[in-house]
């Protein structure tokens, strides 16, 4: 049994050790290359301990942290006693821990005195990984075969120096070499930085007392979560949710289910989802690390904001997961590629809004399904640069916040995985490095999902090819099945997107495109917005007014959902209370 | 040679330096009046004409200069009192202001509502117009779109608009057309132009630049004039300047055309203080790290070989406004910041801050829950008589008892350990807040000097300075006043801007060069305006540079101010990759590309003006014993309380021990030591 450590400490090693995760995510953002690293912030980093047990994963991604244990866990089982000091490992398979392949994750191991104590591991989404098209995700793909180079956990490092022939196989396969050796520079960095930050901690404060901390600290975080889950009304609620289908198997749409049980005197969560479909030929397909994460994400989100984002917290939620299942551990070869998005996006908002059922102001409405096609990958050459290869993701308008009980969807909320903390490319510097215009980006009318609090809009985006020709390639969702509202509330609007000619020839295209288009031909993409939550008819009359006078909802949608009547003849748009009141009442009435 | 004042008006006390022509200074403190900067100006004019037994007419008359840090611009941007303000945009970009460039403070809260954007939707008019990223023009200017939007506006009674159009950094036509149609159908209403305030690439920081100055105008025009008038009717001949968020002072004309640059105006002197300060202490090295702890925040900020980095990201109240800053950096930690204890039996200290008002429990205003202050009182560290210049009592009890209920009960600790563990936590976020803008880039704070400012500074700054291996810290004499006396020794300066994409690979020197001139006769202007002597001037031009490929820009100091072909160019990229290479520790062979050409134009103050000196003080310094709890005994101890007016330069204190003025209280923890420095600061060497 280990010390007790003072209340002292505690305090200052749990900042020491947040500091040294954010040292290593400032090594990675200043050097890295490709621009979902330096502009979007499309990495996390984090440390575990022997016990593979995290230590804050409240910096990052949370689909990429929430289940990053997983990466040093393969570490462990491939290598055993086989690691040592100077020793880094690559890792991109959904086999082995990973998230998806488009997903390049270093870990190292942490040695002090000698022995084992920690592993600094850096994930980066790179702008290409090695595809057999210039994406890094592939919703089409039929198997494994199909998603390009595999790093199934390998040495990638020995005593602090490359393994070049590793490295080699990486550059014969991704498209863009320098930028990946970059970008692998910058990882390396980062859980290096790690290592170093980590050794000088336990230099200054002792192994013993480190250890004694983190057991003290994870105590804490299971404690807090113990706290926050005995406040929550018992029960059971089951679910289901579906998402947007391209193959005739599943016509009317791909289902993702889950039981909820909440035991609040055990203090404990169980999530089923074992009664889902099997793998299907597609790179939908969840991964275990993402299957894991997005529940993990959803029930802390629900916990409130002071459970420390921690292994120990995590203790209190049981997965019920089935191998071969799409939204369960994929049996070999399933295509993971899109693992982080769409399916990812529906589970982890089912989950949040089966709350919803446990009782009134809990849970929280489904967010934004899939990148739209407004976030394609493009790529093409540059004739402005003469001739310059180009290959990037753009993470424009990648809106569409959950209705949430209290609040309103946070507009850029970008999708269960990212909760927000993706950055938005400038419409400027995507104009500098691509050959494409920008004719408008803004909000889409009307694209919230209605509720008590409403679902964020999606944005309504044109991008105009100019001189050279661009490949798009995107992996949409929630055409058929926008994002569904929850406790009342309403969906949200569809994605849609359309290849429009130069004589303005519309073409819709499908979730999953890959179309390359020409001087003076458009795309257009509207994202589906958040659903609503709550019954609209409880929204607060003045907020709907605001929001139509700001143009997010039309006036049809006042009257007609909200039941609100508005004076529009001033500059502020007043609310006429007794209209509003005898429209509700007739409106709650027919309901 | 008369006097020179110098003026830092915070939200609750406005701060004054007065210095003499022979050198000396003197330090005041008097009360703000909320939203009327010139009441306080002119309570503290008074205040000082008093105390110096003169009338207020004949301390005005002898003044040279008077200089002015304000928080008006920060206060409007916070409190939303900034002037009705409308949008021109580019058709299709509405959204701009309130889409922001994403990010989210807390990932896994989704319980928090979005910020509505600086204008409001319904207030910004898209017109069809459109440049494209080399400048050509996609679409022409709908001059009639804009008219229409005009009309709306003075229907709506908009009192000041922002024009930010794409791309105007590569075209500013359709600006300055419309611009002129402004200044045709509407002469009274102030507006700027994107390109003009702050002509950088990312449209979103741009728009907020503009969105911001332009909402400033009235009420920056409005309480300068008031100052100015009133200064005249007082018989002030001297120079009136305010500090911008550069650090420097400049003239009401430059404020009033760009009043974006009043954000964080006060505080941007503070850094500048350290660095004074330690000069004059005979630190060598210039780095410097500076802190201001006040009642809601702790900033910090950081030199290094004497230079404070400056940055284009500062934020008011969740908005960029865009200009060139000193990188101060902001956290909800002071001594209003409130305490509590989670479900786990972890405590925290603020963000939330209890204010003035009500304030920590202690004031007696109606707080009831624990505050740093609080936490203070109760450990015997604050004299409960002799706080803020004596003008409040503390109540001990309150504070006690605010603690026993919030902190002490929930944890089963005495109240004093409590007290003691939330003085721990908020030093830690500020020890993190340090952190940021050193470990985490790059910067070992070891070897730095900590300046520490602000009234209660002083009993954080070596507990602080031990936590992150710093061996010294300064708590100066002027640490009550701290940024008015950054203002005091600070520079005259003010920036100039131009876009202009070129690239190494086909530079166009005309096109550059042409720039660089117009900056240069721009930053002469300026100068000759400041009565700045020649033997005082610099003017340093930078650039905003990347390698062809990436999307952040690093400020490069350009070595001349043309750059002529063959060898201009090549020292120039040749200084580009060095400073690559120092930031990012590679370099690469790309071209490299320029986006943004600047001048900076300083007037170097007279440096032996700056050299105070103290009068010693005659007899022996007693001090009286206090009863105070330290965590490092782990219990109470009647430790010595020096008055440190009456220290005499030189004299060796051993701690335990608290050295009071008028305006501060500093604590040397056991197992430290420190002296009075020949400046009448106190140096605690941190053991």
């Amino acid at each position: 049994m280990a010390a007790v450590i003072d209340r002292f400490t505690m305090v200052v090693l749990r900042r020491r050790f947040e500091a040294a995760i954010r040292e290593m995510v400032n090594a990675l953002f200043r050097s890295g290359r490709s621009g979902v690293l330096n502009t979007a912030m499309d990495f996390s980093c984090c440390i575990t301990d022997a016990n593979h047990q995290a230590i804050s994963t409240a910096l990052g991604l949370p689909i990429h942290v929430a289940a990053i244990d997983l990466i040093s866990r393969a570490v462990e089982r491939k290598f055993g006693t086989d690691i040592r000091p100077g020793d880094c490992f690559a890792n991109n398979s959904a086999y082995h821990g990973n998230t998806h392949c488009g997903d390049f994750t270093l870990s190292v191991p942490i040695f002090v005195d000698g022995q084992l104590v920690f592993h600094a591991i850096a994930r980066a989404h790179l702008g290409d990984m090695g595809f057999p098209t210039p994406t890094t995700y592939s919703p089409l793909s039929r198997d494994l075969y199909e998603e390009g180079l595999m790093l199934p956990c390998v040495r990638i490092q020995r005593d602090f120096v490359d393994l070049t022939d590793v490295l080699d196989i990486c550059k014969a396969n991704i498209r863009a070499p320098e930028q990946f050796h970059g970008d692998y520079l910058a990882t390396l960095a980062a859980v290096r930085t790690g290592e170093r930050a980590v050794q000088a901690l336990c230099a200054q404060y002792g192994l013993e007392t480190v250890r004694a901390f983190l057991e003290q600290f994870q105590t804490y975080a299971e404690d807090m979560a113990v706290a926050a889950i005995k406040r929550l009304p018992a029960g059971r609620v089951t679910g289901e949710q579906r998402h947007d289908s391209e193959i005739a198997a599943y016509a009317d749409g791909i289902p993702v289910r889950a039981t909820l049980d909440v035991d609040p005197v055990d203090a404990r969560i169980v999530i089923d989802l074992t009664d889902n479909v099997d793998n299907l030929p597609l790179g939908i397909n969840l991964s275990e690390a993402t299957v894991t994460a997005a529940c993990r994400v959803a029930v802390l989100t629900i916990l409130g904001p002071d459970v420390p984002r921690a292994t120990g917290a995590f203790r209190r939620i049981e997965l019920k997961l089935r191998e071969g299942s799409a939204v369960g551990i994929p049996r070999f070869p399933a295509a993971t590629s899109t693992a982080t998005t769409n399916l990812c996006h529906v589970l982890n908002s089912l989950v949040q809004s089966l709350f919803a059922g446990l009782g009134d102001g809990l849970g929280a409405a489904c967010s934004t399904i899939g990148n739209p096609a407004s976030c394609a990958c493009v790529s093409g050459t540059d004739s402005r640069y003469d001739g310059r290869p180009f290959a990037n993701q753009i993470l424009m308008g990648y809106w569409g916040g959950p209705g949430v009980p209290g609040h309103d969807g946070w507009l850029t909320f970008g999708g269960a995985g990212a909760q927000g903390m993706l950055w938005q490319s400038s419409v400027e510097v995507a104009e500098q490095q691509q050959p494409v215009l920008v004719e408008c980006l803004e909000l889409g009318v009307d694209s919230g999902g209605p509720g008590q609090w409403e679902g964020g809009p999606g944005a309504h985006l044109v991008y105009r090819v100019r001189h050279d020709p661009v490949r798009f390639t995107t992996n949409a969702g929630g055409n058929d099945f926008p994002p569904f509202g929850a406790g009342g509330g309403q969906s949200g609007g569809p994605s849609k997107a359309w290849a429009i000619g130069r004589n303005q020839e519309r073409t819709t295209l499908p979730n999953s495109a890959d179309v390359t288009l020409v001087a003076g031909e458009r795309l257009e993409s509207i994202a589906c917005g958040g659903g609503g939550y709550g019954n609209p008819l409880l929204r607060d009359p003045a907020a709907v007014a605001h929001r139509a006078r700001e143009g997010w909802i039309s006036l049809d949608r006042a009257r007609t959902t909200y039941g609100v009547v508005l004076d529009t003849s001033g500059e502020r748009f007043r609310v006429d209370d007794a209209a509003t009141q005898a429209l509700r009442s007739t409106m709650a009435a027919a309901e | 040679m008369g006097i020179e004042i110098s003026a830092d008006v915070g939200g609750t006390f406005t701060d004054f330096v007065v210095r003499d022509a022979d050198g000396r200074i003197g330090l005041f403190k008097s009360s703000t009046t909320p939203g009327r900067i010139a009441d306080g100006i002119f309570a503290g004019l008074t205040l000082i004409a008093t105390r110096r037994g003169v009338g207020l007419r004949d301390l005005l008359a002898g003044c040279d200069s008077l200089s002015i840090g304000t928080t008006v611009a920060t206060n409007a941007i916070l409190e939303g009192k900034a002037a009705k303000t409308a949008l021109i945009c580019t058709d299709g970009f509405r959204d701009t202001l309130l889409i922001r460039e994403g990010g989210k403070a807390d990932t896994y809260n989704i319980f928090v509502d979005y910020p509505e954007p600086y204008i409001p939707r319904y207030l910004s008019f898209g017109v069809a117009e459109r440049m494209n990223a080399e400048g050509g023009v996609e679409t022409p200017l709908d001059e009639a779109a804009v008219r229409a939007a005009i009309a709306q506006m003075k229907e709506w009674n908009v009192e000041a608009v922002a024009v930010a159009l794409i791309w105007s950094i590569a075209n500013p036509t359709h600006e300055l057309r419309i611009g002129e149609i402004l200044a045709e159908l509407w002469p009274d209403v102030p507006f700027s132009l994107s390109h003009r305030v702050s002509p950088t690439l990312r449209e979103y920081r741009r728009f907020s630049a503009t969105a911001i100055d332009a909402s400033l105008k009235p009420v920056v025009q409005r309480n300068i004039a008031e100052i100015e008038t009133r200064l005249a009717t007082d018989g002030f001949g001297g120079i009136l300047t305010f500090v911008t968020s550069n650090g420097g002072r400049t003239s009401t004309r430059e404020v009033l055309e760009k009043p974006v640059y009043l954000c964080l105006s006060g505080p941007s002197a503070a850094p500048h203080a350290g660095v004074t300060l330690a000069r004059a202490e005979g630190v060598a090295d210039g780095n410097v790290l500076t802190i201001d702890m006040g009642g809601t925040s702790f900033d910090v900020s950081i030199a290094t070989n004497w230079e404070t980095p400056m940055h284009r990201e500062g934020l008011i109240g969740g908005h960029m406004f865009g200009v060139p800053s000193v990188d101060v950096r902001t956290i909800g930690a002071g001594g209003g910041s409130i305490a509590r204890v989670d479900a786990g039996g972890f405590t925290h200290a603020g963000p939330e801050s209890a204010g003035a008002r009500p304030g920590p429990a202690c004031y007696g205003r109606g707080g009831t829950r624990p505050t740093v202050t609080d936490a203070n009182l109760v450990r015997g560290l604050l004299d409960p008589k002799g706080f803020a210049d004596g003008q409040m009592e503390l109540s001990v009890d309150a504070a006690a008892t605010a603690i026993k209920d919030h902190v002490a009960e929930p944890l089963g600790v005495s109240i004093e350990e409590a007290a003691c563990l939330i003085a721990l936590t908020v030093e830690q976020n500020m020890v993190g807040a340090i952190e940021d803008l050193t470990i985490r880039r790059g910067v070992d704070p070891r070897g730095y000097l900590l300046v520490s400012g602000g009234s209660a500074a002083g009993l954080h700054a070596a507990a602080i300075a031990r936590e992150l291996g710093m061996r010294r810290t300064l708590v100066p004499d002027v640490a009550g006043v701290l940024s008015a006396y950054g203002i005091a020794t600070g520079d005259v300066r003010f920036g100039f801007a131009r876009g202009l994409f070129a690239s190494s690979a086909r530079f166009d020197h005309a096109a550059v060069n042409a720039v660089l001139a117009e900056l240069q006769a721009e930053g002469t202007a300026y100068l000759d305006r400041m009565r700045v002597p020649d033997a005082r001037r610099s003017m340093v031009f930078t650039a905003e540079a990347r390698y062809s490929g990436q999307v952040w820009q690093l400020t490069l100091r350009l070595p001349a101010a043309r750059i002529e072909p063959g060898e201009g160019l090549a020292q120039l990229v040749e200084a580009f990759h060095v400073l690559h290479e120092q930031v990012y520790a590679v370099r690469a062979n790309d071209p490299v590309e320029f986006t943004e050409w600047n001048l900076l134009a300083i007037g170097h103050v007279a440096r032996d003006a700056s050299e105070a000196v103290r009068a010693e003080p005659v007899g022996r310094a007693e001090p009286v014993l206090r009863r105070v709890f330290l965590q490092e005994i782990g219990g109470f101890a009647d430790i010595p309380v020096f008055d440190g007016a009456m220290l005499q330069t030189g004299v060796r204190l051993t701690g335990p021990a608290l050295v009071q003025t008028r305006l501060t209280v500093a604590l040397v923890p056991p197992g430290c030591s420190a002296h009075v420095t020949a400046r009448g600061g106190l140096m605690i060497e941190v053991g």
